[in-house]
């Protein structure tokens, strides 16, 4: 009881408002996304509404904003270019699905190796996805668009220096649209771009054939629209955690960015997810609540109901203007003086993750990148943590290394060519109990060592194999076993 | 009562504060343990202070947010850590100057009852107002935090409610069952407390069994060297026990607390708060 009324009740006026300016950044941003995935703009502002008001009560994460986007946009440019909307719908709901099984099973806990840099790349490469979308607007149009998108701009960074009192944003939308609605300017407006919500939604069925065919039409579409929202979105959750100082449920998370996408496929909405700018903007604005969240969704409905009229004429120009602040907001400009100070590694694997994600389009695939090279720069880096030390006894014929470290797959070789096998000697040992071998790579790197000092005819000892070394070997290993030496070296 | 642990008082910004540090002072002198006066801060970040609504994100949006919230909550922090401290520093000194020594002062953020609980290792006793500042602006005669606390913590809590005067006598709202018993018990077992008479008072209906029950309350703590006196007043016991304490002249009651689960209390009330409220005299509840 005490919970639901600190989520909900104990910030009202803050979040009232703060929905308020987030419905209104949240129109533009709809329907941009609907037309970067192909569709008509009602499609995105449907899921936008349904999205923002079934995660207020099913989310995990209590002040941010979830809604279509653009990160998601992009990944369903193909499905509906190739098969229609009716499959989106379905693609949608699977997506859904997906989501809330993986909620259930905690996949959220793999967001840990999803380093720092990765964030960033995906980050970076969100806010340069969302502002190339805007260049089909800013290339070859006339002359009027680019001075509408540069006073755009100029109100909405200008106008705080004033008043923070009312949303720049908004501001700079409704003078373009009087604008050029009194002047006649003539440029491309929302209306041209397809249907607007004229009712509320209603529910409805995707018209698809139930069949095994159309389930791997959208399977793989639903796969990676799961991957990339949850991506988002748990992201999205640190940073508010972060900004707002309070913990956040992950594994609720993803079930209610699950349910809220089954709600929006089953309402003629597309798949969306948390987004960042918007949360950013939501919690500047002083919203903390599960309130915010909910009225932002009622809001951008009402808004649209009531003034269909007036958004079908606001000029494409003016969203261009209020997406390029999105993109310019969410782009982690720190990264790039970063890149000098932060070590090598972690700026190579920033920037992949962002070139891969920007080449594809699909933030999964710059992701699974972006993991893989900080999983292989870890993996060189703790390789390099191995010593072989050795002392001669007993008048030279006993020789003892000492290791020390990691030994596994990216040190075996080295730890392998650590031994002077040209050395005639009656007896190694070998000191192994300040090392550690992590697989099985590492246990045949000690048994070929063995077997090459055996040949030698020398007698080889290992001494201090320690607890989790000695597992390995126990499980593993070939060299205590007689005939070792054909199995692994071939004559 | 007997563990060597320390006298836990807990205070918030209001007039019961002077109460519960001299009633504490008291506990912890008598008892020869250590005092610790605890100043809880309820932090509230999900409310928010801000009144930008420009809406407009820029370069390093987030950032200059994290930053700037960083800063607003970092400001409110010091100044409320402050207040806490001189505020504390105040109850310390009435404290020394009402003779107890080892006090301590100590802050924590955090909710009541969370932190409350955090301690029970080190505490032998709790004190606290019966109500608080956040009752302060309402009717209620027993704060909302009363019950959930006595039931939560199994330490012996004393919850004061008046101006302090130094205890003469005990009585034991006593009524054979479990938790009076064991009420009964910790008494016995805390010679410190030998010299105030005891005052052992049963209630209720009239049973076959509360002769026996009296004797055995009466057996137990004259061995432990008290002076004590039983009675069995049949009638409404919140009346009755009321009555007992100004007709003898008490000034610590003493009672096991919510033996009923919460359900039964939603459906029969609770003897224990109907006590806490009726009951002028500071009052120790045991929670066994």
């Amino acid at each position: 009881m005490t919970k639901i009324r600190q989520e909900w009740f104990s910030n009202i006026r803050s979040d009232l408002l703060a929905g308020l300016v987030v419905a209104l950044a949240l129109i533009p941003e709809a329907i941009a996304f609907s037309i970067i995935a192909g569709v008509d703009p009602r499609v995105g502002l449907y899921a936008s509404f349904c999205i923002a008001v079934v995660i207020a009560f099913a989310g995990g994460r209590p002040g941010m904003i979830s809604a279509a986007t653009g990160a998601m946009a992009l990944l369903m440019v193909t499905l509906v270019r190739e098969h229609g909307l009716q499959y989106l719908f379905a693609a949608t709901i699977l997506t859904g699905i997906l989501q809330i099984v993986a909620g259930w099973i905690r996949l959220g806990e793999l967001m840990r190796f999803v380093s720092r840099s990765v964030v960033t790349g995906f980050v970076n490469a969100l806010a340069i996805l969302i502002f190339m979308a805007q260049l089909p607007e800013l290339i070859d149009v006339p002359y009027a668009v680019y001075v509408m998108a540069a006073t755009g701009l100029a109100i909405i960074y200008g106008l705080p220096y004033v008043t923070r009192m009312v949303p720049s944003p908004l501001v700079a939308i409704v003078l373009l649209t009087a604008i050029s609605i009194y002047f006649g300017v003539d440029v491309r407006t929302v209306g041209d771009m397809g249907d607007l919500p004229s009712t509320l939604p209603i529910f409805l069925f995707p018209d698809i054939p139930l069949s095994l065919e159309t389930f791997q039409i959208i399977l793989p579409y639903a796969a990676t629209l799961m991957v990339v929202g949850l991506l988002e979105s748990l992201m999205t959750a640190t940073i508010v955690d972060d900004l707002t100082d309070t913990p956040s449920n992950k594994s609720r998370e993803c079930v209610g960015q699950g349910i809220a996408n089954i709600a929006s496929g089953f309402l003629g909405g597309m798949a969306g997810c948390a987004m960042i700018g918007q949360s950013v903007i939501n919690v500047k604005s002083g919203g903390r609540g599960r309130l915010s969240t909910l009225s932002a969704g009622i809001f951008l409905l009402l808004l649209l109901l009531f003034f269909s009229d007036w958004v079908r004429q606001i000029p494409m120009a003016a969203l261009v203007a209020v997406m390029i602040m999105v993109s310019i907001g969410t782009f982690n400009w720190d990264s790039i003086r970063n890149l000098r100070t932060h070590p090598p590694s972690s700026s190579v694997v920033m920037i992949a993750t962002v070139i891969v994600t920007v080449a594809t389009h699909d933030l999964a695939q710059g992701v699974l990148s972006g993991v893989l090279l900080s999983g292989f720069f870890f993996a060189h880096k703790v390789g390099r943590i191995l010593v072989v030390k050795s002392q001669s006894g007993d008048e030279g014929r006993l020789r003892t290394y000492t290791v020390l470290g990691q030994v596994f797959f990216a040190s075996a070789d080295r730890f392998s060519q650590s031994f002077d096998y040209k050395e005639v000697i009656e007896k190694v040992q070998i000191d192994v109990s300040r090392a550690h071998f992590w697989d099985i790579t590492a246990v045949s790197a000690l048994d070929k060592v063995v077997l090459k000092f055996r040949r030698e005819g020398a007698d080889v000892e290992v001494i201090g194999l320690n607890e989790a070394s000695a597992t390995m070997v126990d499980r593993f290993a070939l060299h205590d076993k007689a005939d070792a030496e054909d199995l692994l070296l071939p004559h | 009562m007997n563990q060597s642990k320390k006298v836990l008082a807990c205070v918030d910004q209001s007039p019961y504060a002077d109460y519960v540090a001299d009633y504490s002072a008291w506990a912890a002198r008598r008892f020869s343990l250590p005092l610790e006066l605890l100043h809880i801060i309820d932090r509230h970040p999900e409310i928010a202070t801000s009144d930008d609504r420009s809406g407009a994100i820029g370069f390093d949006a987030q950032e200059n947010l994290l930053n700037r919230l960083t800063e607003e909550e970092g400001q409110r922090a010091r100044e409320i850590r402050e207040r806490g401290r001189v505020f504390l520093n105040t109850l310390k000194q009435r404290c020394e100057r009402a003779g107890t020594d080892n006090v301590d002062t100590r802050q924590r953020y955090g909710q009541l009852l969370d932190t409350l609980d955090e301690q029970q290792q080190d505490v032998a006793i709790y004190v606290l107002g019966r109500r608080g500042r956040s009752a302060a602006h309402t009717q209620r005669d027993l704060g909302r935090h009363v019950e959930s606390i006595s039931r939560n913590i199994r330490r012996p809590i004393l919850t004061v409610a008046s101006e302090f005067t130094e205890p003469k006598s005990l009585l034991v709202a006593y009524d054979g069952k479990r938790m009076t018993r064991g009420c009964i018990s910790l008494i016995a077992g805390n010679p410190a407390l030998a010299d105030l008479p005891v005052h052992v008072v049963m209630s209720g209906r009239e049973t076959a069994e509360a002769e026996k029950q009296l004797h055995w309350a009466r057996e137990t703590l004259a061995r432990g060297g008290f002076s004590v006196e039983t009675a069995y007043l049949p009638g409404d016991p919140e009346q009755q026990i009321t009555r007992a304490l100004s007709d003898r002249d008490i000034d610590l009651l003493i009672m096991g607390a919510y033996s009923r689960s919460p359900l039964k209390t939603l459906f029969f009330g609770s003897k224990t708060n109907d006590l806490l409220r009726a009951s002028r005299v500071p009052t120790v509840t045991v929670h066994l």
